[in-house]
C-alpha cells in the first residue's frame, strides 16, 4: 500500500464513504492523467495572482 | 435537394414562409429521417411526434416558423424530464428558457439528443443510452458532452440542435463531427431549466451546418439579434500554447484555414495557460458535487462513481488556487482583446477518437481525450468568453478537423463574421460536406 492508496482509503473512510479495490485502480489513473499538474498547481508561486473581488464571467474583468 | 432536412436551417425556414414547404411535410420527413438515421449514430434519445405537431399547430410565425430543432438530454422541456444522459429523471418536465425561446421564434422542439454521463466528458462514450456515434464513422466517437446534439446536424437528421458548454462541450462534438457550434459569452443564453445552470462555466449554445444557421439560432436563443458585419480584415492571435502538441494534420488544416482567410496574425500567450486545464477540471469536479448525491450514482459506471469519489479527496486550497488562475486569464484575455480582435487555435488535438479506445494519438504520445480536449476549451469557459467551432477539414481517415475562434465578452457577432469569412473563404468545402455514409 502506498502513499496514495493511503490517503484514498483514509480519505474516503473519514468522510464515510466505502471504497471498493477497482475504485482506487480507477483513482490511481485518474491521478496519473491529473496529478502531476495538480501538484505544479499546488507548487506554483501565485504571491500577487489575485482573484477578482466581482467575478462576473458575463463581462470582462474590471479588477 | 431530394429530402427538406438536407436544406440549411435558413432556407427550410425561408421555403416554409414562401409557402414552398409545408411544415407539417417536414416535420414527418424528419421524423423518418432520424428512423433512419439514428440506429447508425445514436444521437437522439426521445422524439415526440404527438406533442411536436401540437407545438406546430400553436406556432407563432417566428423567424424559425415551422422548423424542427432537437435539444440536449439536459434542458427541462414539457414533453419529458431532463436525464442528463442517466437512466432516471434529474428534474422535473417544464419550460425552460431556451424552449421558451425556441417556442417564441416558431421553432418545434422535436427530439432530444443524447450526452455523456452527466455531462462528465468530451467523449460521449458513457450514457445510460449508449455510445454517441461519429456521422463521419459511427465507429469513432461523435464527442461530449452535447455529442448527440452534434450528431443529429451532422447526420442531416436536423437543421440545427441546442447544447451547453461547461470545458468544451458544444466546440468539441462539433470539431469532431464536422458541424458549427458556438459557445455564446457566459449568460448570453439564459440558463433557466438547465440542469447545470449552477456551474459558473456553463453557457447554452447551437449547432447547425453553418455560421449563418448557427447565427439564426442564436439570435432565438439569445432573443436578440447579431447583426452580421465584414470580417475580412481581423487581427488574430495565435495562442501557441494550444498549437503545441497537436496532431500534425490537425495543424495543418487549422493552418490551411487561417492562410486561406487572409487575417493579419501574430503569436500570443495567455497568462496562466499552463494551469488553465487543471483549473477547468477542478471546477467541474467540484462545481458539481453538491448536486449529486449517491442516490444519484447508484446506477453510474464505475468510472463515474471513482471520480466523485476522488473528487472528495482534493485538497480546498487547490480551487482557490484554480480561482486566481481564473482570474489570471481573465485579465489576460482582457489584455490581449485590446491588441487582437479574435484567437485562433486548433478545437481538438485531434479528431475523435474510436469508441473503443478513447485515447488520442498526439506528437509526445497517447493520451485520454478529455485531457487533451479541456486544454484547448477549458480557459474560454474560465474567462466566459465566447468560443466556436469551424469546420476547417478532414483527417487522411475521413474524420472532420475543427478550428476555434474566440473572442472578447459579447462579441458573438464578430466570431460568426469570421465564421462566415473563414468559409466563403474555403469556398464552404468543409460546411457543404455530407458524410459519405449518406450520399
Amino acid at each position: 500500500v502506498d502513499a496514495l492508496e493511503q490517503y484514498i482509503r483514509g480519505g474516503l473512510e473519514r468522510a464515510g464513504l466505502p471504497v471498493e479495490d477497482f475504485e482506487v485502480e480507477i483513482m490511481r489513473y485518474i491521478d496519473q492523467v491529473y496529478g502531476p499538474e495538480l501538484q505544479e498547481l499546488l507548487q506554483a508561486d501565485m504571491h500577487g495572482i489575485w482573484p477578482e473581488h466581482d467575478l462576473d464571467p458575463s463581462r470582462a474583468p474590471t479588477s | 435537394v431530394s429530402h427538406p432536412q438536407d436544406l440549411p436551417l435558413r432556407e427550410q425556414a425561408a421555403q416554409i414562409a414562401s409557402g414552398g414547404l409545408d411544415p407539417q411535410e417536414l416535420l414527418q420527413a424528419t421524423f423518418e429521417r432520424i428512423e433512419d438515421r439514428n440506429p447508425g449514430v445514436n444521437a437522439i434519445v426521445a422524439t415526440f411526434p404527438d406533442e411536436s405537431r401540437q407545438m406546430l399547430a400553436e406556432a407563432p410565425r417566428g423567424p424559425l416558423y415551422g422548423v424542427p430543432v432537437a435539444v440536449k438530454d439536459q434542458f427541462q422541456i414539457p414533453f419529458r424530464a431532463p436525464q442528463d444522459g442517466t437512466s432516471q429523471p434529474m428534474g422535473p418536465a417544464g419550460e425552460s428558457a431556451i424552449f421558451r425561446a425556441l417556442r417564441d421564434a416558431g421553432a418545434i422542439v422535436a427530439a432530444v439528443t443524447n450526452m455523456h454521463y452527466l455531462g462528465g466528458g468530451s467523449t460521449g462514450v458513457q450514457s445510460a443510452y449508449g455510445p454517441v456515434g461519429n456521422p463521419w464513422n459511427p465507429m469513432h466517437v461523435g464527442g461530449g458532452s452535447s455529442g448527440g446534439s452534434a450528431s443529429a446536424v451532422g447526420a442531416r437528421m436536423i437543421g440545427g440542435s441546442v447544447g451547453a458548454d461547461g470545458g468544451g462541450s458544444i466546440r468539441l462534438p462539433a470539431a469532431y463531427c464536422g458541424v458549427t457550434g458556438i459557445k455564446p459569452t457566459f449568460h448570453v443564453v439564459p440558463m433557466q431549466g438547465n440542469l447545470h445552470a449552477y456551474l459558473l462555466l456553463d453557457a447554452l449554445g447551437p449547432f447547425a451546418r453553418d455560421a449563418a444557421d448557427t447565427r439564426l439560432l442564436l439570435e432565438a436563443l439569445a432573443s436578440r439579434p447579431f447583426p452580421p458585419g465584414d470580417a475580412s480584415k481581423l487581427r488574430v492571435g495565435i495562442p501557441a500554447f494550444m498549437w503545441d502538441d497537436v496532431d500534425p494534420e490537425v495543424e495543418r488544416a487549422c493552418r490551411a484555414a487561417l492562410d486561406a482567410a487572409g487575417w493579419q496574425t501574430e503569436d500570443v500567450k495567455i497568462e496562466g495557460q499552463e494551469f488553465a486545464r487543471i483549473a477547468t477540471v477542478l471546477r467541474l469536479a467540484l462545481e458539481g458535487m453538491p448536486e449529486f448525491g449517491y442516490d444519484h450514482l447508484a446506477t453510474a459506471d464505475a468510472v463515474t462513481v471513482a471520480l466523485a469519489k476522488y473528487a472528495f479527496l482534493l485538497p480546498a486550497v487547490a480551487l482557490v488556487r484554480a480561482d486566481r488562475v481564473r482570474s489570471q486569464i481573465r485579465r489576460s484575455l482582457a489584455d490581449l482583446f485590446g491588441r487582437v480582435d479574435i484567437l485562433a487555435l486548433p478545437t481538438v488535438p485531434a479528431a475523435a477518437p474510436a469508441i473503443e479506445n478513447t485515447n488520442i494519438e498526439l506528437p509526445s504520445g497517447p493520451m485520454p481525450a478529455d485531457k487533451g480536449n479541456v486544454r484547448q476549451t477549458g480557459w474560454g469557459n474560465l474567462a466566459g468568453v465566447p468560443g466556436m467551432n469551424v469546420p476547417a477539414g478532414w483527417t487522411s481517415a475521413g474524420l472532420p478537423i475543427g478550428l476555434q475562434l474566440v473572442g472578447a465578452w459579447g462579441e458573438e457577432a464578430r466570431l460568426l463574421d469570421a465564421a462566415e469569412h473563414i468559409e466563403q473563404a474555403t469556398s464552404r468545402e468543409f460546411v457543404e460536406a455530407v458524410p459519405p455514409n449518406y450520399l
